[in-house]
Parts: structure tokens; sequence; C-alpha cells
């Protein structure tokens, strides 16, 4: 047992202590978590490009490779991050779209193989997909072939194979949140005289919101990485992403551009920064829901 | 309802039609894709085909050229390296080419490089060696033998500089820059079978003279004097910052030496002495490059024709061997190759094209992976062992 | 009811053309599609598929088809020198012509009528003698044809109901030219450069009835055996072609003794470093959560903005980044390793230490995410379960683990085993950082210390001996698939488990 026999002053000089100890172990974590950042923040204004051996704070500042990045026809820098804006953006809502109907329908509907089928969905996004690419590769172009707005070097093509790929885990999570809000609040609006897709719509769907911002920051996040597949099906500077086109400058034979593509992440990494942060406070508070149990 | 339909197919077909205009599809990487892309605009104004030309990273052009092509969806030319030459005959992916009478433009070892099975595949436009580059601000006058390089590299020896006399890639991905030692005194890769192909049973890395060579690597790094984990980026930040006074590389390097404003000067690289005395000169890898033609490809004469007669001009094969740093297998061109590209050739006299087969990827991945155990300290005789074995396993010759 | 009706009138009119250009894979899955579809719309027992018809439909068309094509590959011998279709193959011997010592050599005029039919007039470039090719024949050049007339000032030929082809135009028909072959005189004309024909000799010729592959130059036969065409004696042509070869792979992949060996180290690697990192990661992220649940603690904002950069930082940039920091000689770790303690460590050249950096660079890449997760779920545990343990006398570690531990896991554990499956499958980090090395003293295959299942099959598959063997990597690609597969879901099942305590 701690007894808790303290006088005032000790008990607020623990607090100030304790308060102290907190901020200290939030400081050193950031300086481990912004090291490499500042690092590369450091490789985005040294005009030598070298990622291992250059001083913390350079020799001699210059601004060139941010000029490159934005002016140099051969790297259409901005073209890439609105196209990565473009791609995750719509992969982003079109995953809560999917998986807010498939999770309603798992959690709310009562039908064969229910059980199974979200294990399943589950299970098999955990194929290693770098190994099904050239499964994925020939199957676009023959989609391709057929409907060339869907084929390879494409977007919506992309689009659509990232949305293959967040449907299973997305899906589960917001089941899970689904399944914490009773029914009976639909089966009143229901009596009401709504449709269920109705109940869907106006009762279900303004509760989940939280869950919702999860997703869709999340599952940005995960587009916005992803250079692999967008590799393997986009080619031709234009239609890449900003990952695939970072990529770009260190796949060069003999001329690794460390100084572009620091200044490239940099700007990237600011922007998502920027779109992050109204979102965070939802995502805080967005798991909150699917934790509690009556 | 019909009518949308029909429109849409209306204009799908318009779409196939207004596809059907010829054009030459070229994958080329970053360096070469501006000057495909000017000759290109010649060859459309001269003949109203057009000239598309794809640009890729270096590294992705042999991956999407071999999707793409088996897809159907491939190029008509792709800029190609001769070694992989094996892989995409073995799948059928590039097309025989006949220079006819201007055979005799180009110099025969790059001809050779792209043959295989006593077919050419490719034309050939600049070939690449490693050798030995100095800076006469601390080396004025290059050294002859290893023993002198020895002696440098201990003189200018100062790790709080840091300064180091010699300096070349040596991380485990680097097997290309440790083969000229293991080749002075004998190792070897691939031997040749009876009809001058090579034999991939046969394979020369764990001799003794590759030993040797390999002893003689692993003694300069314990001594200290040579740098380790030395990498791509490790080794352009030394140039630049002049931390190191000679380097064994490819002319892929002068543009980086020459922005750091060395004095630098070409030679061969040093003959090692070997274990009975003589001297032997360290052989290295020769890589060409050129142009090669898809077999799925429906446009071949026409491809041709571009190669004959609009790139294989002097002034042009001069620009892009230039362009790239190359020397140009172009014989007419080569009086326009700079000096120092010529200097490169005194090496490539005891240089070997890299072969070509498949099977080499095995030496790239286990001679790699012996450099790596060398590096960390292993005896060479038990980890160039270990490749030998793997290697044979992975080819299949038990 | 319309939205059916439309989608079904568009299905027949892509079904016809997937008959038309034979693609019966795509036109198999669009009946099945549609059949689904519409008895989902019409059943009312179906009701609940309409909801998850749009994501089945992605799941199933580009998860499910890549896996169950993976399943197939690894059936063939897709590999180096074995990627094209057996017609494809054929097509291309058969395709082979060479030009013989004595060939001859034909200057071309073309022409076309409205029709796009083409007529040449070949001119031996020795000889002057006039060859006519039409129609896939090839006929001496016949001035009394009554459809020509020869123009006898400069001997221009004028072929009625043709006009021909000048200039420039010649370089948008040459593709087609290509084309063409004619018999002529046991042998073959064909465009050999774009202003001239020539006289080739065929290489090979291909016999459906007996399935060989005959060189004509020396008469040798060749069987398909295996998917290479070989002749009696082994020798084997190249290019091969795709075969079935059924569960060779996997028998192989069983019986070798040399993966078996390294399967072991490879494996428990994987596992360990997929624990480790979620573990690792999810201690530091919790342990930041639980001091930003504060509150009260000023400028909290500012740090959980701070501490989320290295999640949004490209993946790709941040591993180069701390690959170069970690270089032995010239890093900047080992650096202030050398300034402030005098020796330098060997971070991604030792093998235990490579692997301990790694799951330190996996750390910092990922406990941002862990973090944010574990703020949102500790803010749901209610307040009054807390007041309860405080009176009861818990104090703060015992609050800590009776009580706010085992409500996190309800809510946590199937997103830290998604990110153990994603860990498992990690390939980018592990090939940027240190691409499996360092190498280890003693290995039957390419497998290095930091090597994890998928960046070892992706070595030994792809940069073995063979070129890249396709199917003997999706034959592993399903291996791994069943092993992670069966771990996460007894994992779930685990967790399905801690449910049933706490509720």
């Amino acid at each position: 047992m701690i007894r808790r026999l303290r006088t005032d002053t000790v008990y607020r000089i623990r607090h100030i202590l304790g308060r102290c100890v907190r901020h200290l172990l939030l400081w050193i974590a950031i300086a481990f978590a912004l090291f490499p950042v500042l690092w590369i923040a450091s490789a985005s204004i040294n005009p030598t490009s070298s990622l291992a051996t250059q001083r913390f704070i350079p020799e001699q500042v210059t601004l060139d490779h941010y000029r490159t990045l934005f002016t140099d026809p051969n790297y259409p820098f901005v073209t890439w991050l609105l196209n990565t804006l473009k791609v995750s953006g719509i992969t982003a809502v079109g995953a809560v779209i999917l998986c807010t109907l498939a999770g309603y329908s798992f959690s709310r509907f009562h039908f064969r193989g229910r059980r199974v089928g979200v294990l399943a969905m589950l299970l098999v996004q955990m194929f290693p997909q770098m190994l099904a690419m050239v499964a994925i590769f020939l199957l676009l172009r023959s989609i391709g072939d057929w409907v060339p707005a869907f084929g390879l070097n494409t977007h919506l093509g992309l689009i659509m194979v990232y949305l293959a790929g967040a449907v299973g885990f997305n899906t589960w999570l917001i089941k899970g949140y689904f399944d914490t809000i009773p029914r009976s609040l639909e089966e009143s609006a229901m009596i009401d005289g709504a449709t269920p897709f109705q109940a869907f719509v106006r009762i279900m769907l303004p509760l989940v919101r939280p869950i919702l911002a999860v997703i869709l920051i999340i599952q940005f996040m995960a587009s916005y990485a992803e250079f692999i597949l967008a590799s393997v099906l986009l080619r031709g500077t234009d239609t890449y992403t900003l990952s695939v086109g970072l990529r770009f400058f260190t796949e060069q034979a003999m001329s690794r551009r460390w100084g572009p593509f620091a200044a490239g992440a940099i700007v990237g990494g600011f922007v998502i920064l920027l779109l992050f942060l109204p979102f965070q406070r939802l995502i805080v508070s967005g798991l909150t829901g699917g934790a509690v149990k009556e | 309802m019909r009518k949308t339909l029909l429109v849409i197919m209306l204009v799908s077909l318009f779409g196939v039609v207004a596809a059907a205009q010829t054009t030459l599809t070229i994958y080329a990487d970053d360096t070469r894709t501006p000057i495909l892309q000017a000759i290109g605009a010649d060859f459309t104004a001269a003949t109203g085909v057009a000239v598309e030309v794809i640009e890729f990273a270096y590294n992705d052009l042999r991956p999407n050229f071999i999707t793409a092509t088996q897809a159907e969806e491939g190029p008509d030319i792709v800029i190609a390296s001769h070694d992989w030459v094996g892989e995409l005959v073995a799948n059928g992916l590039v097309e025989p080419m006949d220079l006819g009478a201007r055979t005799a433009d180009f110099s025969s070892s790059a001809l050779e490089a792209f043959t295989t099975g006593n077919l050419l595949y490719g034309m050939p436009y600049g070939t690449e060696n490693l050798t030995l580059i100095y800076n006469k601000e601390y080396v004025p006058q290059p050294p002859k033998t290893w023993d002198e390089v020895l002696a440098i590299m201990r003189a200018l020896y100062d790790p709080d500089a840091p300064m180091y006399g010699l300096a070349f890639q040596n991380t485990a991905s680097n097997f290309y820059q440790f083969f000229p030692f293991l080749s002075a005194a004998g190792g070897y890769i691939f031997g040749n079978d009876a009809e001058g192909n090579p034999d991939a049973c046969d394979v020369g890395i764990a001799n003794e003279g590759a030993i040797f060579g390999a002893t003689l690597y692993q003694d300069m790094l314990n001594e200290g004097i040579l740098p380790s984990s030395v990498d791509w980026d490790t080794l352009n930040a030394l140039v630049a910052g002049k931390n190191v006074a000679m380097v064994i590389t490819g002319p892929w390097l002068l543009n980086a030496i020459q922005d750091a404003g060395w004095d630098y000067g070409i030679a061969r690289i040093p003959a090692i002495k070997g274990p009975g005395g003589a001297y032997f000169q360290p052989k290295v890898f020769m890589g060409v490059q050129g142009f090669m033609i898809s077999s799925f490809s429906e446009n071949k004469a026409l491809a041709v024709d571009f190669l004959l007669n609009y790139i294989a001009t002097t002034d042009v094969m001069a620009q892009i061997a230039n362009a790239g740093n190359r020397v140009p297998t172009f014989i007419p061109a080569i009086g326009l190759a700079s000096a120092d590209l010529a200097a490169f050739s005194e090496q490539a006299a005891f240089g070997l094209p890299m072969p070509s087969i498949p099977e080499m990827s095995s030496i790239w991945q286990e001679g790699g992976n012996a450099l790596d155990l060398i590096n960390a300290g292993t005896d060479p005789a038990v980890a160039l062992q270990q490749a030998y074995d793997l290697i044979l396993t992975a080819v299949g010759c038990e | 009811m319309i939205g059916l009706g439309i989608l079904d009138a568009i299905a027949i009119w892509a079904a016809v053309g997937l008959i038309t250009s034979s693609q019966y894979g795509l036109l198999a899955v669009l009946v099945i599609g549609c059949g689904l579809l519409n008895g989902l719309v019409l059943s009312r027992r179906a009701y609940p598929i309409r909801y998850l018809a749009p994501s089945l439909i992605f799941l199933f068309g580009l998860v499910i088809y890549p896996i169950c094509y993976t399943a197939y590959v690894s059936l063939t011998n897709l590999q180096t020198g074995n990627l094209l279709s057996k017609d494809r193959v054929i097509q291309l011997f058969e395709d082979r012509y060479y030009l013989p010592e004595d060939t001859t050599r034909f200057a071309y005029s073309a022409y076309l009528d409205e029709a796009d039919a083409v007529i040449l007039v070949l001119e031996d470039a020795v000889s002057g003698d006039r060859l006519m090719a039409e129609a896939g024949q090839i006929a001496p050049f016949d001035a009394e044809d009554p459809r020509i007339t020869v123009d006898p000032a400069d001997q221009s030929i004028e072929i009625a109901g043709y006009r021909r082809v000048e200039g420039l135009e010649i370089y948008q028909i040459v593709s087609r030219l290509e084309t063409l072959v004619f018999p002529y005189a046991d042998r073959f004309v064909r465009l050999s450069t774009v202003r001239e024909f020539a006289v080739y000799e065929k290489q090979y010729a291909y016999d459906e009835a007996t399935d060989t592959m005959t060189d004509l130059a020396t008469g040798i036969g060749y069987a398909p055996i295996d998917g290479t065409f070989t002749s009696a004696d082994g020798e084997e042509l190249e290019p091969g072609f795709q075969v079935w070869v059924g569960l060779r792979h996997f028998a192989s992949l069983f019986r070798n003794a040399r993966i078996r060996r390294d399967f072991g180290r490879v494996f428990l690697w994987t596992v360990i470093w997929s624990v480790g990192s979620v573990l690792c990661s999810f201690s530091l992220g919790l342990g930041l959560a639980l001091l930003l649940n504060d509150k009260k603690l000023r400028m909290r904002m500012l740090y959980r903005t701070l501490l989320i950069v290295p999640y949004v930082m490209p993946v790709f940039i941040s591993a180069l980044v701390w690959r170069g920091m970690f270089n032995e000689n010239f890093g900047i770790i080992n650096r202030l390793f050398k300034d402030w303690f005098g020796f330098a460590v060997e971070w991604l050249d030792n093998p235990m230490l490579a692997r301990g950096t790694l799951i330190f660079i996996n750390v910092w890449l990922s406990f941002p995410y862990m973090m944010l997760i574990s703020l949102g779920a500790l803010q749901s545990i209610p307040e009054q379960l807390y007041e309860a343990a405080r009176v009861d006398g818990a104090g703060m570690f015992r609050r800590f683990w009776k009580v706010t531990l085992p409500l996190l896991m309800i809510s946590l554990a199937p997103l830290l085993i998604g990110s153990f499956a994603f860990a498992f499958n990690n390939f980018t980090l592990i090939w940027l950082v240190t691409s499996g090395r360092p190498a280890v003293l003693g290995a039957a295959t390419p497998a290095g210390a930091t090597d994890i299942l998928i960046s070892w099959t992706y070595r030994i598959a792809f940069q073995g001996g063979a070129g890249n063997q396709y199917g003997f990597a999706s034959a592993i690609a399903i291996v791994i698939f069943v092993l992670i597969a069966t771990i996460s879901a007894i994992g779930f099942r685990f967790t399905k488990r801690l449910e049933e305590v706490y509720k």
C-alpha cells in the first residue's frame, strides 16, 4: 500500500518535478524523431550532394535544389505532388465509402459466412503484394485494353489497385466501431418509417464520423508512401506520384541527386503535415467509441 | 440508350484509328533522352514517322523493358547494356540486327559484346571500364606498381582529416570494382568452352590467383589505409572534399572530379606483384552500351533505318558517347572523344567484356556476399570458396 | 431497376468485345460478376450483399485474382528463358529468316489501290531484272500485262487502278511491308531495309502434326521437352516457352536441403523482426501517449505535431537517410561516437548489430502511428475505472497494468496484428537499408543476416543463377502467405478470447 502522507509543498514540488521530467522526456523523443528530418532539411540546402558525409550545418547555403524542383522540366515536381494528392485523396475517400458500406453490412446483417468472411477478408490482405506484381500488371493491361481509362499508366487504374488493398483491414476497423453502437437507434428509426438505407445514412453515418476520419487519414498516408506498385504501373514522368518521382532522382545510374531529392521530401512532407493537422484531433478522438464495451 | 452505346463504340473506334500513325518508340534514360528526342525530331521531319522517347531511370530500363515487351506494350528500341543480351535473348525479346556494310564502322570488340550464338543483337555506342584516376596535387606521377601505391597510401593516410591515398567502392554490391584484384594473378569469372562461349560451370573466382588478390585487399583494409564501407555516395563525398588522392573508378565519376577541381590524371591500374614475383596487370570488366531492337516490334525496318542512318553518324555518336562519358565504339567518332576518355582505353586493353549469360547474376550475388565476408574479416580463401560452391549450385552444375 | 438494366446492356456489349478479342478469362469474370449482381439486386435474401458488393468487386478483382494468378504461375515454369507462350515462340522461330551468301537485293516501288491492296515492283540491283509481287505471289515482270504502262522516257511504271507510293509515304507503309513474305524459287523475298527487298532463307520449319521444329539448314529436329525445343542430342533452342509443371516448385522447395537449412534462420529472424518492431514501437508510442494524455500539459498540440513528423516523411527517403547516418566510416553517428567515445561501431556490418539497427529504424518509422492509436484508445477508457482503482488503493503501476493495458489491448490488438503482418512482409525497409546483408558464412543459399522471408525469396528467385524465376518465386510466395495467414489467424483467435474475458 502506498501511503499518502504528504504536506502541501512536498506534493507541489513533486508535481512540478514530475511535469519537468515529462517535458524533458518529450523533448528527448522529439529530438529522436526530428534528427533525421533536420538532416534531410540540411541536405536540401547544402550545395554538395552527399548524404553520408555532410556536416550538420552546411558551410554554404543554397536554394538551388528547391529551384530545381520547381523549374526543371525533366522533373515535374509540382505535377508529381498534385498527382499524389489526387491519387491518395481519391483512394482515401473511396476506401471510406467502400469500407463503411461493407463494415455496416458485416456488423448489422446476419448472413451465412459472415464471421468467416471478415476473417478471410483480413487474411487475404496479407499476401506479399510485391510478388503478385506481375499478376496485377497483366491484369491492368487487360483491363486497359478493354477500358483504356483504367489501364496501365493511368491514375484510375492505380487507385483501383490501392482500393483493393485497403478494403480488408479498414472494413474490420469500421465493423468493430459499428458493433459498439446499439441497434436500438436504427430500429427506432425504422419503426418511424425509414428504410434501412435511410437509417444507415441519416443515423449511423454521423455517429461514426470519427472513425471515418481515421480511415481517411491512415489510408491517405498509406497511398502516399507506396511506391513499389506505383513504379510498376506508372510510366512516363508526367504520371508519377511523389514517391516514385523522388525515387527517380536516386535511380539514375550516374547522378544520385541528393539535393533535389531531399528538397522534394521536405516539401512533400510539409504539405502532408499541413493536411494532417486538422484531422489529427479527429483521429485521436476517433478510436474512442471502438473500445467502449457496454 | 442505344445511341449512347453507338457513340461510345464510334469514339473508341476512332481512337483506334487515330492511334494508327506510325510511331517509333524508344526507352531511354535521362542522359540519352534529350539527344534522342532531338534526333527523333530530325527523323520525323525527314520521314514523317513520329518518334516517342520514354524516359526511365537507368536501373529501371531493363525490368520495364522485359515486362512491357512481354505484355506487347514494349518499345521498338531500347538503350541497353551488353550484359543484358544473355537474358533478353533467352527470353526471345530482342531481334538480331544486321549492320550490313556499316559493320566496319564499329569496333569489333564492342560488336562481339553484343553477339551471342553468332548473331548480333545490338548497335553499340560506347564502352566504359575502370581505371586509375589520380590527383596530381598529391600524386605527381602515376604509380606503376602496387608497391608504389601502398607507399603512397601509407604516406598520405590521416584518419582525422580524413585523408586516404586510395579509395574505391567496396561495399557488398560492388563486386564489379573488386574484380581487378581477383583477376590480377589469375582469377577469372567463366572459362570458355570449346566453341569460345562462356562455360557457366567453369568458375574461376576461388582459384589461387583470386585468393592472392583478395588477401592483398584484405591486408590493406586491416592496416586501415584503405577506407571500408565506401559506397557511391561516400566515394563522391571523398572526391568532392579532396579527401582521397587516387580512385579506381569509371568515367562516370569524371564530372564529379572535375567539379571538385582536381588536377587529375588518368592511368592504368598499377601492376600487382604476384606470389612468384612477376608483375600482373589487373584486368577490368568492360561494359558496352548500345541500342537493341525488340523482337515484338512492328517497325523493325524503320528502327534499323533510324539507327543506321540517323544515329550512326560521327556527330551523333560522338555526342551520345560524350554525354555519358563513354568511349565511343563508332570508329570515326573516336577521334572526337575527349582526351580523358581516350586515356581510359589504356586500361581497356586489359579488359574483358562482362559475360552476358543469365548465370552472371549469381556471380554478382555470391561475389558480393564474398566481398561482404572479406570486409568483415573472414579468411578470403573461405569466403571465395563459399561463393564458388553457391554459384555452382545456383547455376546447376553440381 | 433502371440502373441494373443499363449495367446489363453494357455488360453484353463488353462481352461481345471480349469474345472477339479472345479474352476468355476476363469474359468469365464478367459473366460471373454480372450474374451475381443480378442475383443480388433481384433477390431479397441477398440484401446485405448490396452493401458488400462494391468492396467485394475490388477485393475479388484486384486482390484475390492476383493471388489465384500467382498460384497458377507457381504451377508453371515461368522464368527467364520460358517467358513466352508456346505459340508465340513457334511464331518467333518461323519468322527467323537469314540472308544467304548468294542473296539478291531488289530496289522496289510500291503501288496502292483504293482498297489498300499493294503491288510491288522489284528490280534486281545487279541484273536489272524486274519482278512483280502481288497478293502473296511473285511473278516475273510482264510488260505486256494490260494494266501496266511503262513510260518510255524514264522507264517509270504505272499500274491501272493503283497509285504509286511516293517519297515520304513509304515510311508510313514500311511497317506493313515488313509483314509480307513472298515465296520465290524455294526461298523467300522479304523487306530487308527501308529501301530494299532481299532474298532470304528460312531457318526453321514447324510441323504441327509431329510437334517438331526442324532446323532447315542442318536438318536436326527439335521436340518440345519441358518448355524448350530440344534435339535428340540435348541441344536446346532459345527461347523456351511456358509450360505447366505442376507441383514441381513446391517439391523442390521442400526437398531442397539448402533451403531447408537456411529457412529456419530466416524465418526466426522474420518473426523476431516483426514482433520486435511492433513491441518496441508500440511501447514507445504508448509511453509517449501516456505522457501526452494529460490535458493540463502545456504545448500538448505542439508536441503531438512534432512527434508525428516521422510518419509524414516518405519511407523511401527516411530509410536512405538512416542508412547514410549509420555508415561505418563517414556516417554522422559514428563520427559522433568517435568524438565522444573514441571508437566506431559497425552498425550495419555486424550481423547482430545490423538486426538491432533495423529494428531501431523501424521503431522510428512506426512509433508515431502507435502513439496516435494509443492516444485514441487511452481516451476511451472511462475515468470512473481509474477512480475506482485509486480508491481501492492501487498505485500508478498497478493501475496501468490491471486497468489500462487490458482495455487498450482489446481495441488495439487487431491493429497490432495488422502491423505485425505489415512488418512481416516489409520488403522495402530491409532492402533499402541493408538488402539483407551482411552475408553469413556457412549460408547455403543467398540469405544474409538481415534477410526476411520476402527479401530472401527475392534474392533466390530473381538474383540467383538462372535469371528471374517467377514460377519458383510464386511458389515461395504462396508458402509465405500460408505461414503469415496461419500466424495471424491464431493471433485473431487469441484476441477474441481476450474480448470474451473482458466482456
